[in-house]
């Protein structure tokens, strides 16, 4: 389900300004599309993420770029095992 | 509900910095999207942050302190999803990053087959191009025209051709593919042009040849015909003597040149009696000597 860029600011609690600015390190990379910006539930997921390194963790902006780009290698890697797992013919779960 | 101290792994005089500090120490480890393999981590981490909602707030912990209020009271709503439950599913986003193990896909073995078959990861963002076919006629081609395609969606193109385009040939219009994901800008078109012959024209190469009737009397006595080219019809001297086959150029009226000018059109004439045949073209070709004692399939 797609959001507005509005719906994805209520949903996420996050402020305009910081919202830009995420967009702009790519932590944040909405669709983009003729009427505007869309987002999707991961981009919640991911915004709460990065406010909790931000915050709870108390990482810099340099410790969340590698974090995210690290995290989503190793995402890749689980999805590509998971898809292995599938063509050797074995459930999941 | 346990002990938030014991939780946090912090004496009760802990200040709030050494609070602080456990908590992060402790989110680190124990943070789902940082475990994202790990099922039993949200339970801890929720303990973890549960106790650190508590004595992270000095109200709080103060309250608690005098115990006005209890560990559970402070637990928070169970949270729906973490990033890992979005990232980690096998449904397109645009994070997914296969540059962990890109290396493994670039042998030739069966285990780097199955990933490079299995991986379905976006490198970049950019959006795909889409591909379109476009008919022009062959005047269209030489000369360049803009042309207009309307869209599946129903939206519209304005093609540009340029000046000797040749069937098959492809024009990219960039940024006029499907969007992309966020800077990933998107896709290009792609449009596929296909010449429609012209049945005058033949093009080889930046040349343009074609077959020009002439009547008799224009082959014999010469003049002023008018040719057509894929520019328009222009006036071309036809010398004296011509015959059929006589092949004229006319300069520059080919298609461009891919470096700059043009290439030319050579004019391909073709001699052409009245039809039905004269009686008195009939009664001078039977009286005139010359004409029967020539033989043009003799050499010379």
């Amino acid at each position: 389900m797609a959001m507005t860029r509005e719906e994805f600011l209520r949903s996420s609690g996050l402020k305009v300004q910081v919202l830009d600015v995420w967009i702009e390190q790519e932590w944040l990379v909405p669709e983009e599309t003729p009427s505007g910006s869309r987002f999707r539930e991961i981009d919640v997921a991911r915004a709460r993420l990065i406010g909790e390194l931000q915050s709870g963790i108390g990482a810099n902006e340099a410790g969340i770029d590698v974090i995210l780009h690290l995290m989503d290698q190793l995402h890749g890697m689980r999805r590509a095992l998971a898809a292995l797992r599938r063509q050797m013919g074995e459930p999941e779960g | 509900m346990k002990n938030p101290y014991e939780v946090l792994g912090v004496p009760s005089t802990a200040t709030a910095a050494e609070i602080q500090s456990a908590y992060r120490k402790l989110a680190k480890k124990l943070h789902p999207d940082l475990n994202p393999g790990d099922k039993a981590a949200e339970e801890k981490f929720k303990e973890v942050a549960a106790a650190h909602d508590l004595l992270g707030d000095a109200d709080r912990r103060r309250r608690f302190d005098a115990g006005e209020i209890d560990a559970s009271g402070a637990e928070r709503p169970p949270r729906q999803n973490y990033y890992r439950d979005y990232a980690g599913a096998q449904a397109e986003h645009p994070y997914a990053d296969a540059s962990g193990y890109a290396d493994f896909m670039d042998s030739d073995d069966i285990f780097a087959d199955l990933l490079r078959r299995s991986q379905r990861a976006r490198a970049n963002h950019r959006g795909e191009d889409m591909h379109y076919r476009l008919e022009i006629a062959f005047a269209d081609s030489i000369a360049g025209a803009t042309r207009r395609i309307t869209l599946p969606d129903g939206g519209t193109l304005d093609v540009k051709i340029p000046p000797g385009l040749v069937s098959g040939q492809t024009i990219r219009l960039k940024g006029k593919g499907a969007p992309g994901f966020g800077t990933g800008g998107p896709g290009d078109a792609l449009i596929e042009v296909d010449v429609l012959p012209d049945p005058r024209f033949a093009r080889e190469g930046d040349d343009i040849t074609i077959e020009l009737p002439v009547s008799l009397s224009e082959a014999v006595l010469g003049g002023r015909v008018r040719v057509p080219t894929a520019t328009g019809a222009v006036t071309m001297a036809v010398p004296k003597g011509s015959n059929t086959g006589t092949v004229l150029r006319l300069k520059g009226k080919g298609a461009p040149r891919r470096g700059g000018g043009f290439g030319d059109q050579f004019v391909r004439l073709k001699v052409v009696l009245p039809s039905p045949a004269d009686p008195e073209l009939e009664a001078f070709v039977s009286g005139w000597e010359k004409g029967r004692s020539f033989n043009p399939r003799e050499e010379g």
